[in-house]
């Protein structure tokens, strides 16, 4: 899910950097320390919004260099238990399959499947099969998360496919 | 010494310092005749006299500045205007440690090559941009900046 979330960013500044264009360095440097980020507590930072605060900057002793601590609102995604996701599949084996969702790595176990689909391991990319639906390699899925995995920089989700509506997205 | 000395001339912001010790008699008042002494709408106030109701407000805003906790920098500030050697010696040494680390230098340098020698003439120049943060006993502080700040030799 998707939130819009004010947090921040505390930035460490090389004397060198000093001047006019202070203030731009700082805005890019938040862009580029920010965006793409993961944090357990917040989920994945896809995008700033807004600087609010820039603050003020803060000598450190010894160091030279200046401190400052920068406010800002992004769009953030967490996934959360129960909820459904599209993704694509990335790998495919024989415990199951990856799929990213946007940033986000999720696994669904084989037992996670319905009951008549088979691991294919001759087939060229390997796959999962059933009667009417083929999962390899690029295939777009709807699952629904039952647990995550949250890590200080990092989450993973696992998913299911073993319920109605969920499984292959056809493109038609 | 310096201190004492500008207090007792009395040039140096001592009219604030009354007005603040007398305030917060006058804030009570006003607030018990009027119900409503915290904001102060024309329109509701019109039968207390407006210089008190100026007054109480100086003072309320003056107990706020004084305070100064929430990182806010004292408004009233009582410290020497002097820098103290202990100030100048670490704006000395952190301008020439972030000269050295290739900081624009806002001085002409004159063929000159040593960070701390470059430091001096900006301080000469008063051209430092640094700001001293004085913490006062009670963790409040006051912002000075380095060229406000009185430089002795």
């Amino acid at each position: 899910m998707f939130f819009l979330r004010e947090l921040t960013h505390t930035i460490l500044l090389h004397p060198s950097y000093f001047g006019a264009q202070l203030e731009d360095y700082l805005r890019q440097k938040l862009y580029e320390d920010v965006e793409g980020t993961c944090s357990g507590k917040h989920g994945y930072i896809i995008s700033v919004i807004t600087i609010s605060d820039i603050g003020e900057g803060k000598i450190m002793p010894s160091t030279g260099q200046a401190k400052f601590k920068t406010t800002y609102t992004a769009i953030v995604m967490k996934p959360f238990k129960g909820e459904v996701v599209d993704g694509k599949v990335v790998n495919v084996n024989k415990m199951g399959f990856f799929a990213m969702v946007g940033p986000l790595q999720v696994f669904v176990s084989c037992h996670l499947t319905h009951s008549d689909m088979k691991y294919d391991p001759n087939a060229s990319p390997p796959c999962y099969r059933s009667n009417d639906e083929i999962i390899q390699k690029d295939t777009k899925v709807r699952m629904q998360i039952v647990g995550c995995r949250v890590e200080a920089n990092d989450i993973f989700a696992i998913g299911t496919i073993k319920k109605d509506f969920l499984g292959q997205i056809r493109e038609d | 010494m310096s201190d004492d000395e500008r207090m007792d001339t009395g040039d140096f912001e001592g009219g604030d310092y009354e007005q603040d010790y007398l305030d917060p008699d006058t804030l009570n008042y006003e607030n018990e005749d009027g119900e409503n002494g915290e904001n102060e709408e024309e329109g509701l106030n019109a039968e207390v006299d407006e210089t008190m109701i100026v007054e109480s407000n100086a003072p309320q805003d003056g107990e706020r500045q004084r305070t100064g906790k929430a990182a806010k920098p004292n408004e009233i500030r009582v410290t020497t205007p002097y820098m103290t050697k202990y100030e100048r010696a670490r704006v000395l040494g952190t301008r020439a440690l972030q000269i050295s680390m290739n900081a624009p230098v806002l001085v002409p340098v004159e063929g000159e090559t040593d960070p701390l020698e470059i430091a001096l003439k900006e301080l000469a120049a008063k051209k430092i941009p640094l700001v001293i943060r004085r913490y006062l006993p009670d963790n409040s502080f006051e912002d000075w900046k380095v060229e406000e700040l009185i430089i002795q030799e």
